[in-house]
Order: structure tokens, then sequence, then C-alpha cells
């Protein structure tokens, strides 16, 4: 019953380029275009560049698309295939020698992914026959294809995906659902809510938390309500500023075809190609360029939710309200424990008249950390700035293309810049900023002027247009490059937090020395590889984001070895004042300190908001406040 | 010839291994090794002048200069927050308030230089080759100490028994490459105008004593050790039990710097910091003699430039081997985890000092461990197994008989873990006349051979101490310090003993003999240091120690007395009768005490107290009534005051003490 939707050929794009990464079709008439509704421009629909039957394009135990992937060719160098990244096709004779000496990885040791599972290698679905007999009369569409369901079984944690080139899922969806509107889902709950059936909702399936799980102890029917066919932008009114999307459409598509209308929401999580929306509200989600657009909870006017309680929505779509405590900000973050977030009302901008790419290179990490707190402190931020520490630096060296490349190397850049002008740098201690600017020419202008001013008064020297680009890169690229490192044993995640000011230096210090400390305690035989960034910046405080990895060749159970020290990471995070999570949201993986983090009473609080939504636990998926005995 | 040239305790390496002799002699057994040997054979200027190429540094240190210290500090956070709080209240103004500041840093601060460092060195060496015979050195703890150095801040805590210590320890490390500590260090040298320039120079900063609640100090201070600790410029060395131990037992240990310290990783500053305690053991002590007539109350002469110098009489002495033991570092992080939650301070701004309960909890638990885990690694010199024997012979004793009595010691010493300092085949009597050699200033040797206790006129004093109690007391306190050395190796068997030896009854059951361990330690715990929590655990260790090694006699469960009063039990407790005869008399002097109208003791300071209770114990041994000099000891009656208000026997305001336990502490005492 999967009818499949073809990507069209907007399923290619280029994730970095010199100009707005989005094409501007400014040509379309916008009087044309324009509906009954008087300012609002009905847009027309297209189908959403993932297909219902996912597993066609994007691969069913790892990141992203099939075609893309870090591979060792016949030569022995690694290379990345396929053609939709500018990074594509191209080989990095460096990333080798990179994965040797870094992470002690060796050619000889691979530890190959289980064949693509079949029908026989997936748990039969426990099924509720009433329920079944009703849902076949509403036409909505499902289906119980084993590879289906185990598409829908997991997100990206570490954990998700090691079962999936391992092992096997002791609890997936029994069935997959597709509506299409709103009113399909409101049929869907009242179905599950009549014939306790637990709904978990899926967007675009790259939670980095667990939230996607079943819980194993589930004994209902659990269907997977799959997003992905509510696609609609509903429409778009030009006089507010704003626009309503269904829930599941996809950052890539949301932005390609505000685009073609000239406008963007500016929200772009680095999973922009494939999260939805609804993912976006239920986890409250952080965008790489918030110091424009503001993260999800400001880019958010309305949200209407569907509960077994019923609908929740306001009544009137204003850009702020006292109206008692902001029932809004339970949605944002209830990552599918409360109900369905089926249509979300969102700020959207005028595509930026000029778009510039920039960075500046640190004597050291310290000095980087200083100058982000004086922009900040003077609000003089452009739409992006991210701090990377020496290794991560170092880590650019291993993805230098090969020479005959049109791009120069990112590091070989720098070592340009080194010789030339900023003698007396060490390279084993330079910490790199990269830069995104937006506006008109002249705000841009301005900004660059005055980040520059800044950076100086720390040493900071700019380092180019094309370092920052291919800074930018990187970030799209580490999320593919953990699947080659599974197959030579080497286990990689990452995570992050947020922190006050005082303590950004001393955190990503102490966190880092803790990881390897407890790798070393733990008898891993090679050096771990620790790194962390600066992401993003508030008047109090940053997030600080973490890649750790290391090869475990020579001990047992890697993730559960992976897992004990991310814990002890986590701990040492709050040691020093750091979040829980400042966009990953906690799902399973973080519950733990979820009590710590909010007090006793806060807890509570969120209990008795889902006791009163959902008394059965319809939305059963074990995530945040959930207690298990409910 | 030097007496005990040839017994030297590594002197048995030449006859088993001829031909390494020029690399073996100057090591021994656990690892140890000799620093002297080499120097005695280059030239001193070289050694002062030699380079340091691979001195460790903290991996995250930003080098910086003493200068750049002073300015980092009062332009901190935790200072200006104080500042601004304290012109508030007192309505100065901060300008005046950072002047002030300015002058507390000044007289605390040090200031490392490299060529002062040399030349101390230089006159050091000079010295040590001198007065010791051999400096030993772990060298697995200086390997040890290579690799943490650049991994984690570290603090260092070395026991304190002599002025020396602290030059013992930047003098190790200087030699061995180590990046020099900075060391605490009390004011009491701030008088000496030269000393103190040149302790500063080798890296000495300057606390005082007593600064209560000095907001203004307490924030320069915290600031002034934090500092170094998050930048890691060089380890910091403080002494846990405060000041040096008079009676060279482990004093109770103090918690000040500690907590200075260790705020700076309770708030995160810090990935973990490094205690590395260090044991150092002499076979003679310096000051044996100052300290003896400290303890008698007798004021101690100034410490003076000029006290020093002629203390350079010493030089000439011979005063044998130094054991310099690095030990196994322990990290605050795990030492803590679980016990804190470092979590309770994220919403505050770091600098407010505000350690929580359990924070200071550790830090108790943590002091004791220390000083407990320093004594674990104290070597034991033969010379305090000679003068725990020489403290019960009152009449003297034969050579024959104290070689026996020694080599009886040393092999329960042995068993009860502790590291003997007894060269390999040397005869047992050449190694106790050797020490007899080096004590010759408190020992003398009859006609008829009989070894026993000499007076001693201090050489500082002009005008000699009237009554003779006081100068035998002096001479058996000095005595008594060596075998001080030994205590804490039989404390739990003694309590044990003690126990058992004052017991009326035939048989005893176990609960009996716990309860009665426990009211022991209980008045014995400013005496002694014992772990909070381990009480069970220490009273079975040493209920097996005596069963198994046949002291103990156990049927049934129950402690059968007769048998188990022997020589074991009875030497035993004997070690630790003079605590309780000095408690006696503490007892004693409060029952005298004149009452109020209701019959109740009028109050006294503590130290009028423990003068008072003295001149009782003096009337006593002048009357013969008790022979055990050490109850002349202020330490010791302090000891037990305090253990006596800790017990509730006294109120805060110390007014009459219970009955009840004057009579128990008479029961325990009976036997004497
Ligand atoms: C490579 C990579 C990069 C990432 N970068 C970022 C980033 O830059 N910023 C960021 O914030 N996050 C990032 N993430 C995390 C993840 O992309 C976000 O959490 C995202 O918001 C999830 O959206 P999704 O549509 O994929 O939701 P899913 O993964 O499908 O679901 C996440 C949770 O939301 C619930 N949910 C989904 N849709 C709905 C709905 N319509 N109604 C109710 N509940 C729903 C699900 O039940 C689940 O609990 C990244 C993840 C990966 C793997």
């Amino acid at each position: 019953m999967a009818d499949a939707n073809e990507p069209g050929p907007e399923g290619k794009r280029h994730l970095v380029s010199n100009n707005v990464s989005y094409p501007a079709i400014k040509s379309i008439n916008l009087e044309e275009c324009r509906a009954e509704k008087s300012y609002k421009l009905t847009v027309e629909q297209k189908p959403s560049s993932i297909p219902k039957r996912r597993q066609e394009l994007l691969k069913w135990n790892g990141w992203g698309y099939r075609d893309s992937k870090f591979v060792v060719n016949k030569n022995g160098h690694v290379e990345f295939t396929g053609e939709r990244y500018r990074l594509s096709n191209t080989v990095m004779p460096a990333l080798r020698d990179w994965m040797i000496n870094t992470v002690g990885i060796s050619l000889e040791h691979q530890q190959p992914a289980q064949p693509e599972l079949t029908a026989a290698d997936i748990v039969a679905p426990i099924v509720n026959e009433g329920f079944l007999e009703d849902m076949q009369r509403t036409g909505i569409s499902f289906t119980d294809d084993p590879q289906d369901r185990l598409f829908r079984a997991h997100g990206h944690t570490l954990h998700e995906v090691f079962i999936l080139r391992e092992g096997k899922f002791k609890r997936i969806p029994d069935l997959v659902l597709w509506p299409v509107s709103h009113k399909q889902v409101q049929t869907v709950v009242e179905l599950c809510s009549k014939h306790n059936v637990v709904i978990i909702p899926f967007g675009g399936g790259t939670s980095v938390s667990g939230a996607l799980e079943c819980p194993e102890n589930e004994k209902r029917m659990i269907v997977s309500l799959d997003t992905s066919q509510m696609t609609k932008i509903l429409w778009i009114d030009e006089k507010n500023l704003t626009a309503c999307f269904e829930c599941g459409i996809v950052g890539q598509d949301l932005e390609r075809r505000l685009a073609e209308k000239g406008y963007c929401t500016g929200h772009e999580p680095d999973s922009i190609e494939f999260s939805s929306v609804g993912g976006w509200v239920a986890t409250r989600a952080s965008g790489m360029k918030k110091n424009i657009y503001g993260n999800i909870e400001d880019l958010v006017v309305h949200v209407k939710v569907v509960t077994p309680r019923g609908v929740i929505s306001r009544n009137c779509q204003v850009p702020r309200i006292s109206a008692g405590p902001d029932i809004q900000q339970f949605i944002l973050g209830s990552e599918g424990t409360l109900g369905v977030v089926t249509e979300v009302i969102m700020k959207i901008r005028p595509l930026p008249e000029c778009q510039k790419y920039g960075s500046v290179v640190f004597p050291n990490f310290e000095k980087g950390v200083d100058c982000l707190r004086e922009i900040s402190r003077q609000r003089s931020a452009p739409a992006s700035i991210r701090l990377m520490d020496n290794e991560q630096f170092q880590f650019g060296h291993a993805l230098n293309p090969e020479v005959k490349s049109v791009l120069a190397s990112f590091v070989e850049g720098f070592k340009k810049l080194y010789i030339t002008r900023i003698k007396g740098f060490d390279l084993q201690n330079i910490s790199v900023a990269t830069l995104l600017f937006e506006g008109t020419k002249e705000e841009v202008a301005n900004q660059e002027k005055r980040v520059y001013e800044i950076a100086a008064q720390f040493g900071g020297i700019p380092g180019g247009e094309e370092n920052g680009l291919r800074g930018y890169m990187l970030t799209y690229v580490i999320a593919y490059i953990r699947d080659i490192g599974f197959d030579y044993y080497i286990v990689a995640e990452s995570f992050e937090t947020s922190v006050p000011w005082d303590r950004v230096l001393d955190l990503c210090r102490n966190v880092k020395d803790r990881l390897i400390r407890e790798c070393k305690e733990r008898g891993v035989q090679f050096p771990p590889y620790a790194t962390c960034r600066v992401t993003q910046m508030y008047d109090a405080g940053a997030c600080v984001y973490f890649y750790f990895g290391f090869n475990y060749r020579g001990v047992g159970n890697p993730v559960k070895l992976y897992e004990d020290i991310e814990m002890c990471a986590r701990e040492e995070i709050l040691a020093n004042g750091g979040s829980i999570s400042h966009h990953h949201g906690v799902g399973k993986v973080r519950k733990r300190w979820l009590g710590q983090t909010i007090s006793e009473p806060g807890l509570g609080m969120l209990r008795a908001v889902k006791q009163y939504l959902d008394p059965k636990n319809i939305f059963g998926n074990n995530n945040l406040m959930i207690d298990s005995k409910l | 010839m030097k007496p005990g040239e040839d017994l030297s305790p590594t002197s048995w390496v030449k006859k088993d291994q001829p031909t390494d002799v020029s690399t073996m002699a100057h090591y021994k057994d656990g690892g140890y090794e000799d620093v002297l040997e080499e120097r005695r054979h280059t030239s001193d200027l070289k050694y002062a002048m030699k380079s340091r190429p691979d001195v460790p540094r903290y991996k995250y240190c930003k080098p910086r200069t003493p200068a750049e210290i002073k300015t980092q500090v009062l332009n901190s956070d935790r200072l200006r927050y104080t500042i601004e709080k304290i012109s508030d209240a007192t309505k100065t103004s901060k300008e005046e308030i950072m002047k002030e500041a300015g002058s507390i840093l000044d007289d605390m601060a040090h200031n490392l230089t490299v060529g002062v460092v040399r030349s101390v060195a230089f006159f050091l060496i000079k010295v040590f080759k001198s007065i010791f015979s051999r400096i030993y050195v772990n060298k697995e703890g200086i390997q040890m100490l290579h690799r943490l150095l650049h991994e984690y801040p570290v603090l260092l805590m070395p026991t304190h028994r002599s002025y020396l210590d602290f030059l013992l320890v930047s003098y190790i490390f200087y030699e061995y490459d180590l990046p020099l500590p900075i060391i605490a260090t009390a004011m009491d040298f701030q008088g000496m105008k030269f000393f103190s320039w040149v302790i500063r120079q080798v890296g000495g900063f300057y606390i005082r004593r007593a600064f209560g609640s000095d907001t203004l100090y307490w924030a320069i201070f915290t600031e002034y050790v934090q500092t170094h600790l998050r930048n890691g410029d060089a380890p910091i060395e403080f002494f846990v039990e405060g000041t040096r131990s008079r009676t060279a037992k482990s004093y109770q240990p103090k918690i000040g710097m500690l907590s200075a310290s260790l705020e700076s990783y309770f708030k995160a500053e810090l990935p973990d910091v490094m205690v590395v305690p260090i044991s150092i053991s002499y076979d003679r002590i310096l000051e044996e003699t100052i300290y003896a007539y400290e303890l008698l109350g007798i004021p101690k002469p100034k410490e003076s430039t000029a006290g020093l110098l002629k203390a350079r009489g010493v030089l000439s002495n011979d005063y044998g081997s130094v054991h310099f033991h690095i030990d196994n570092p322990i990290s605050i992080r795990l030492f803590s985890s679980n016990k804190i939650d470092r979590v309770q301070h994220a919403l505050e701004p770091r600098y407010i000092n505000n350690l929580t309960a359990q924070e200071k909890d550790v830090m108790v638990h943590l002091a004791r461990h220390i000083v407990r885990q320093q004594q674990g690694h104290m070597v034991i010199s033969p010379w305090a197994l000679m003068a725990s024997v020489l403290m019960q012979s009152r009449e003297g004793i034969l050579l024959r008989q104290l070689i026996k009595e020694v080599e009886w010691l040393k092999r329960q010493t042995s068993n009860l873990g502790a590291y003997v300092n007894w060269p390999g085949n040397t005869s047992s009597e050449s190694v106790v006349q050797h020490y007899l050699s080096l004590h010759m200033n408190v020992i003398s040797i009859s006609e008829t051979g009989l070894i026993e206790l000499k007076l001693v006129l201090p050489s500082h004093m002009k005008k000699p101490v009237a009554d003779e109690v006081m100068l035998n007391a002096a001479t058996n306190l000095i005595l008594s310090s060596y075998r001080n050395q030994l205590l804490h190796v039989f404390v739990q068997v003694g309590m044990l003993s003690l126990v058992v030896n004052t017991s009326p009854q035939v048989t005893m059951t176990m609960e009996d003999l716990y309860q009665g361990y426990v009211f022991l330690e209980t008045l014995l715990q400013k005496e002694f240091v014992f772990l909070q929590g381990e009480t069970k655990k220490e009273f079975e260790w040493a209920v097996l120690t005596l069963n198994h090694s046949g002291a103990l006699a156990i049927k049934d469960n129950h402690v059968l007395v007769k048998q188990s009063i022997n020589k074991y039990t009875t030497f035993f407790s004997q070690m630790f009768e003079p605590f309780l005869l000095g408690y006696w008399v503490l007892c004693q002097y409060f029952l005298s005490l004149p009452g109020d109208i209701q019959g109740k003791p009028l109050p006294r300071k503590p130290k009028n107290f423990t003068k008072e209770a003295q001149k009782v114990a003096l009337r006593l041994l002048q009357e013969n009534v008790i022979r055990h000099y050490e109850i002349l000891s202020l330490d010791l009656l302090g000891n037990g005051l305090l253990a006596l208000v800790e017990m509730g026997c006294m109120y805060k305001d110390k007014r009459w003490v219970s009955h009840s336990v004057t009579c128990h502490t008479r029961s325990v005492t009976r036997h004497t």
C-alpha cells in the first residue's frame, strides 16, 4: 500500500553556497498568486522531498541519503560519494591518516554492518483488531510493512544506529499511519483513545534523544503517526509576515518553497534536510541563524495540537499575549508526550539581500571565547558565529580535498594565512570562528566591520570568506562520518549543553578532560577524540556542542561503554553549571536528570498536565516526565 | 670512625653484589634512593647551577610572574565583590579598602625567584650533607609526580615534624627537576627579616594563623591560593596538621587550607585536584629539645634569626637518615564522588564563598584520610622501637635485654603492616648500638652497662629549670616523642589490650570489648587520628590481629581475660598508659576544684585549666605517686580537656566534669 514519491530534482540541493542557500525565484508575480483572502498567498502544493518509503532514498541503518557516504576507495583513500554536497565526489587523502593517527583505526580491522533486515528478522506486530477495523473505514493510509515499521522505530543516537547495524530492536511500531490533514490526525487520535492504542508521532526521524524508540515493555499496539504527508504551506500572510505550515513539511522543502515567494523563516537546524516543523516544535529546536531569526520558540506564533482531550488552540494570532502561563510553552518541547502538533503558524522574513561568510583565527580557544562574550555583550552578533577548538580545526585537515579540486583546502587556506600574516600563532593552539552575515549589503558591511574590530581586540585575525564557508560545510559532513567510523570500530556521538558565560571555558575543558579520563579508566586502548565548539550565543551564556568518539577495538560492549562515559560527561556538564540540553531535548536518554533540572514540583506540574490531557497515556512514548508506571 | 659508618642501612649490599657497589649503594628496598650519594661526589656549585630541562608543567598553565599573579588577584571577581560589600557595610571608600588589600597581599605573596633558589640549594646541600647520612626518596613517587603534575593541579601535603620539612620538599623537587612548590607558611618567620625574605624567594607565602571573620583577608587568601591552583603555576604545599607536631604524633588535621583550595573543585573551576601526601621520617628530629620544653610550657624561644643560627651548633651533630616518601595521589573527584553534588553551586556566581555542609564534611573526612595515608608510609626507625622499650624500663635496661625486646617489638610492628627501617643482614646489636650513639643526648650507659635516661640542660636556657622533675620530664618527653612515632601503628591493638587488661571479669563478651574500645577511642579522639565511621572495622581488624598472634584468647565468642593478659597486651597497654594517667590527673583536678554555692566548680579558661592540672601532676610526681613524666605535657592535658568537652563531660563554658567519666577513667587506669 506504500505509494512512494520519488523526490523531484529538488531532492538535490547545494547546502552551502556563496549565495543565498535557497534559490530566490523573484520572478514569480505575487499578484497572480494572491487568493481570495486579501493578503494571504496561497502556495502551490508539492510533494515532500522525502518519499513515503523512506528507505528508498535514505539509509536504513545510517545517516542521510543512500548515495552519500564516506568510503575507502580502491586506492585506499577516503572518498565522499554522491553529488549532493559540495564535498561530494571528492577524495580526501588526509582523512585516512587522520583516522589512523587520531583515533587509531586500522584499515585491516573492520566491523561491517549486518545486511538489510528482511521480514523474517523483524518482530511481528501486536494487532488490535477493533482498531484496525475502524482504521480501515477512515481511508487513512497505513501499512504494517516490516521495513517501514523498522524505519520508524528509531532516531539517530549511537545506541539506535548500533542496533540497526548489529542487533535487533525489542519493540518497534506495529503500524505506520500517514494522515494527510489535521482532520485525519483528529480521527486517528480519537480511534487510538477509543481502542487504547499508543501513538508515537514521527516527523523527520532525526531525533537524537531516544524520543522515537518504543518503550520495550509496551503491551498495547503502537502506531507510528508519520506526518510526512502533511506538507502543505496553508498560506503565507505578507502583511503580518507569517505563514501557516502543516507539521510534516521538512526544513529544506519549507525554505525552498518560501524562497520561491521571496521569503524564509530563517530556521536552519543542522538537520534541516530531514527534520520537520512538528519535530522542531516538539523538541524546542534551535537553528543556526537564531541570532537574527530566533529559535523555534521565538518563531512560532501559533500551534494547533490534537490531544486525547481535544484540540488545543488559541483564539487569535497575536504577537504576544498575557493570558496566564503560556499554554504554547507546554507544547514546545513536549516531545510527542501530549499530542500531535498539526499546524504551525510561524514568522517569515523577506529573503536577505546579501549573505556572506567569514572567519576569524584566534591564537587559542580561550581568546575566541572571550571575543564571543564581548560580541554578545555588545549585541553585535551576526546571523551565526561558531567557534571551534583546535581539535576540530585539525579535523579540517582531514577533509582536505585532493589538490586537483577547485576548492583550496580548508586548512591549507589557514596555513597560508598563518605563514603570510599571523606568524606567532601556534597551529597546535589556534581556534577558528566561522561567521555568517545576513542583511542588506550595508548591514552586512557594518556587521563585518564591527565583528572584526572586536575580534582584533582579542588577537583575532580575519581568515577569509572561503574558510568560513568550508567551516559550515563541515557540520553537514560530520553527520555522515560516523557511519564510516562504525566500519572501523569507532563509536562516536555528539551532545550539547547551554551554560552561562563565566563557565564556558571551564566546562569545555573539564568535560573533555573527563571524557578522556573515563576512557582511560575504562580500558579504552586508543586515545579518544573529544572536541567542542561554541555554536550559539546569548546575552547570558552560550551553547556548547561536543563531539566524542573512540576506538573500541579490544573492549566489549562499546555502546554500553559509550553510554556510561557520556553519562559521566553529562554529570560533569551539570556540575559545571551546564544544562541537561540546549536543543536536543530529553527523550529517554537524559530522563534521569530531568527531576533535578526542574525540581520535583516542576516535574509534578508536567505530570499533572500530562494526566489531564492524556489520562490513558495514549502518547505513551515514555519520554520526559512520563513515569513508566503512569 | 663515625659510629655506624659501616652500619648504614645499605651496607649489606656491598657484600652481596660486589660488582654493583657504586650504583647500588644508595638504593634499598622499598624503591628508595639516597639523594645525597651523588651530591657527595660532585661539585655543589655545579649542582646549584644545573639546568632543569624537563620540568613538568600543568597542561593548561599560562606562565605568569609573581607580580602578574598579584595584579590578577586584586582584579579578581572575588575581591571586587568583597570590597564592594565591605565598602557598603562600613562606608569606607573602595580605594581605601583596595589599598589595604594591596598591603595584605604584599605581606602574603611569594616571589619565587630562580636565582635565589639556586643559592639556597647550594647552601642547603651543604647543610644536609653535614647533618644527614642519607636522604632516601622513593623513586616511584618522583616518576608519578612527573606525570601527575602535567595532568592536574597538585596539592602537596607533607607531614610536619620539623622546619626542615619544607626545605626538604623544595630541595628534592629541585633535585629531581620537578617544579618548585609554593608553600603556605605561618607568620612565625616574619620576624626574621633575612629568612623571611629568603623564604619568599623560594616560594613561601605567608598566612596569618588566625584571621577568623576578617572577610577581606579570607577573600584575598582564598583567591591567592585558588588562582595558583586554577592556573597550575606550581604545586601548592601546605601542612594539613597546621603546625609542626611537637610530639612527633600526627596532630588533628585542620581544614582551613583545604577548604580554601578545594572550593575551586567544588565549583567546577578545575577538572580535578590531586592531593599528594608526603611522609617524612627522621631518625632524629632537629628540634627535639626545643619541643620538649615547649610541651612543658616553658616559653619557646622566639624564632629569631639569631636563634636559628645558634641552632647551627646542630650542624656538627649527626641526625641519621631521612626517609622521604611520596604517597599515591588522592583524586578529589574520586574521593568526593557520591558524597557531594557540585550542581548546587550552579545558581550563584562562583566567587561568593558558600560551601555546602556535605562539602565541609568531605573535607574533614579527607583531612583525616590524608593523615592516615601519611602515617601509613612513615618509616619506623629502629630508634622508635628502642625508645618504646626504654620508656617501659624505668630502672634502666641491659643492652642484651634491650636488643631482645627491640627484636620482639620489631616483629610486632611489621606484623601490623608498618615498614621498619632495619638494615638487611646487619647484626641487631650493631643496629641498636648505632642508634644509641645517635641519641646519646638523652641516654646514658652506666659502668655496669645499664642503659637509662639522661638529664638534659637545653643549650638555649640561661637559667636551668630549678625543679629536678621538670628536667627529667624534658628528657623523658624527648624519648617519648620517638615512642610516639610508633603509636599510630599500635593504637587499635593498644586500646583493645587496655580494655582486656583492666577487665575485672573472667570472660568478656565481644560486645563489652567493643564498648570498651569505643569508649577509649572517644576518650583518645584528640590524641590520635581516627576515621569517622570506621570504628567497627578497625576494632575487628585489631581483634583479628591480636587473636592471630596469640595475644587475645577467644572462645565461643568470649574473651578469656586471664589468658589474654600476657606480654603482648601488657606491652601494648603500657604504650598508651601515660595518656590515660594524664587524663586521670585532669579529672582529679576537676574534682578538687572548689565549687560555688551550688557546689559547681567555677568556670575557667582552658589554658589555666591545663596549667593548673599540670601543677597537680607535678605534685603527684614529686610525691612519687605517679612516675610517668608525660602527664606534665600540656599537649596531653590539652587534648584530654578537649576530649572531655567533646564527650559532654563539661559544658562549653567549662564548668564541671561528670562523675561517671572520672570513675570510668579511674577504672581504666586502676591497674597502674
Ligand atoms: C545530524 C543532526 C543534526 C541536528 N542538528 C540540530 C540542530 O541544529 N538544532 C536542533 O534543534 N536539533 C538538531 N538535531 C536534532 C533533531 O534534528 C531535532 O530534534 C528535530 O527538531 C527533530 O525533528 P524531526 O522532525 O526529525 O522529529 P522526530 O525525530 O521525528 O521526532 C522528535 C520528537 O518529536 C516528536 N514529534 C515529531 N513530530 C511531531 C508532531 N508533529 N507532533 C508532536 N510530536 C512530534 C516525536 O514523537 C519525537 O518525540 C540534529 C539531529 C541530527 C541527527
